[in-house]
């Protein structure tokens, strides 16, 4: 009993000093440790944590609050939750089994350097994969879902009324109506996504919500959607662009361009200035052949790209002058 | 050039230690909603954003990392769903709570209460200052002239006094 009540003081310490707004590496990898140690430490903090951010306690606390107003109000923590039904100690095995066998499920599929490959899916599906791209697929009986970790996909979705695919990149969920169409994830929050059959809702993670159709693409930058749904020319892309190794950039950062640069080259880009990586730059790039596009990037773009034997380096030129 | 295919014990940290992380997360997530879907949603999203920022760089610490992204996806489903079902946005959640909360919400609101009332009132007027107001420590402990340790330990007392009357009520 006593030992029991050590652990959930111990638990709601940890909960106060993750309700500081910063947390030092020590205190971090101590809090890991803790964790880890005992099952029953992890369902203290959970269960600690549901409640010290519940609504139910906030309105407790809001009822003996009345007499004493506070001299100093600040925005509370989290309060658009519902009350929450407290958890029972007899659903946790429910809940360890419920949860950790889905995990289980997930294929990672990863395509090395160069212009990525095909893979089928074990729904018939088809992923074609660009080179150092990443996809984790979990597919259950009543959903389906594709995670975009890194790269570009073109997905011919099998189509099947009764489970949905969706395919999640960053926090842009894509969910398949039956259909082919290319997911590019630029960067962490830049992912644009371009329909060639069917049509495809699109989730931005701000709740906006946008239906793309045959020929229509659009574009997600840092959780939102960013312009309307623009179409481009079915007839001159029956497939993505950089399938047979182009990319067609339209006022995108250099950085996204050198990106897809990357998976053919065969030493290591890097910018020297980081500002010249957000610079921005259209046009119809070969990404297949880096020397080109280097070559494209030094003369349309103001830029210096020197080679030292181990990496390709891109400088601005007022410092190459230095 | 090859296309790899291998399953997620290769390259991420042991299995065993995501199921664990998956587990706490979950119990935390089912603690907070009645949607047993979102529950599983929240906890596999949240992995799966956590195995990318691993990826990019080791986060202070995996597992307040994983809690601080479950509760935010919970706000943004949350959101969402009072999107969809037309509610005005700024509307209180806790003013109008779902039909099948109420019984339970009630209940807990009920021993919560008492569990206040039955604490010093000097702890009491720390937690609400804490949780409700938002007030950080170093100004809570200016203004009723205590030590910071002080109020640290009447944050940490005051909510394990809260979690076991909760741990009780519900053997009762």
């Amino acid at each position: 009993m006593t030992r029991d009540r050590h652990a959930a003081d111990d638990a709601a310490t940890w909960v106060h000093r993750l309700d500081q707004p910063a947390m030092d590496t020590a205190a971090g990898a101590a809090f890991d440790r803790w964790m880890d140690a005992d099952a029953r430490h992890r369902d203290d903090f959970a269960d600690m944590q549901a409640l010290w951010h519940s609504d139910a306690l906030a309105e407790a606390l809001r009822a003996h609050a009345v007499a004493t107003p506070p001299r100093t109000v600040a925005a509370p923590l989290v309060r658009r939750f519902r009350p929450a039904r407290y958890a029972m100690a007899a659903c946790a095995a429910l809940v360890a089994i419920g949860l950790a066998t889905p995990a289980l499920l997930t294929t990672t599929y990863r395509a090395g350097h160069g212009a990525g490959r095909s893979v089928t899916l074990a729904d018939g599906s088809r992923v074609d994969l660009s080179g150092d791209a990443e996809l984790r697929v979990r597919l259950l009986p009543w959903r389906r879902d594709a995670t975009l970790a890194q790269g570009e996909a073109f997905f011919d979705i099998h189509h099947e009324a009764d489970r949905p695919f969706t395919v999640h990149s960053g926090s842009t969920d894509v969910r398949v109506l039956g259909t082919a169409f290319n997911v590019d994830r630029q960067a962490d929050d830049r992912i644009t996504v371009q329909v060639y059959r069917g049509a495809v809702s699109l989730d931005s993670a701000h709740g906006e919500q946008v239906v793309l159709r045959m020929g229509q693409g659009a574009r997600v930058v840092a959780d939102r959607l960013a312009a309307k749904p623009a179409a481009f020319d079915l007839t001159q892309h029956r497939a993505p662009d950089w399938r047979s190794g182009w990319f067609e950039a339209s006022d995108v950062p250099m950085g996204v361009l050198v990106d897809k640069v990357r998976r053919y080259a065969d030493q290591p880009i890097r910018f020297a200035d980081p500002a010249l990586a957000d610079r921005r730059v259209s046009g119809r790039f070969r990404i297949s052949d880096p020397d080109r596009v280097l070559g494209a990037i030094r003369a349309a773009y103001g830029a210096e790209v020197r080679r030292n034997g181990e990496e390709i380096v891109i400088t601005s030129n007022e410092a190459a002058h230095d | 050039m090859s296309l790899l295919q291998f399953d997620d014990r290769a390259d991420a940290p042991p299995e065993e230690d995501w199921a664990a992380l998956g587990t706490a997360l979950g119990r935390y997530a089912r603690a907070r909603t009645n949607r047993a879907d979102l529950v599983e949603d929240v906890v596999q999203e949240t992995l799966s954003r956590l195995v990318q920022q691993c990826r990019d760089r080791r986060p202070v610490s995996v597992y307040a990392l994983g809690f601080r992204i479950a509760a935010n996806l919970l706000v943004d489903h949350h959101r969402r769903d009072r999107r969809y079902a037309g509610e005005p946005e700024e509307q209180q959640p806790s003013d109008s709570p779902l039909p099948d909360r109420v019984v339970a919400g009630r209940q807990e609101l009920v021993v919560l209460q008492a569990a206040l009332a039955a604490m010093p009132p000097l702890r009491r007027e720390v937690v609400v200052r804490r949780r409700l107001h938002g007030q950080s420590c170093a100004a809570i402990a200016n203004d009723l002239e205590l030590s910071l340790k002080a109020v640290e330990k009447h944050i940490t007392r005051g909510l394990a006094d809260l979690h076991r009357a909760l741990a009780t009520g519900d053997e009762a």
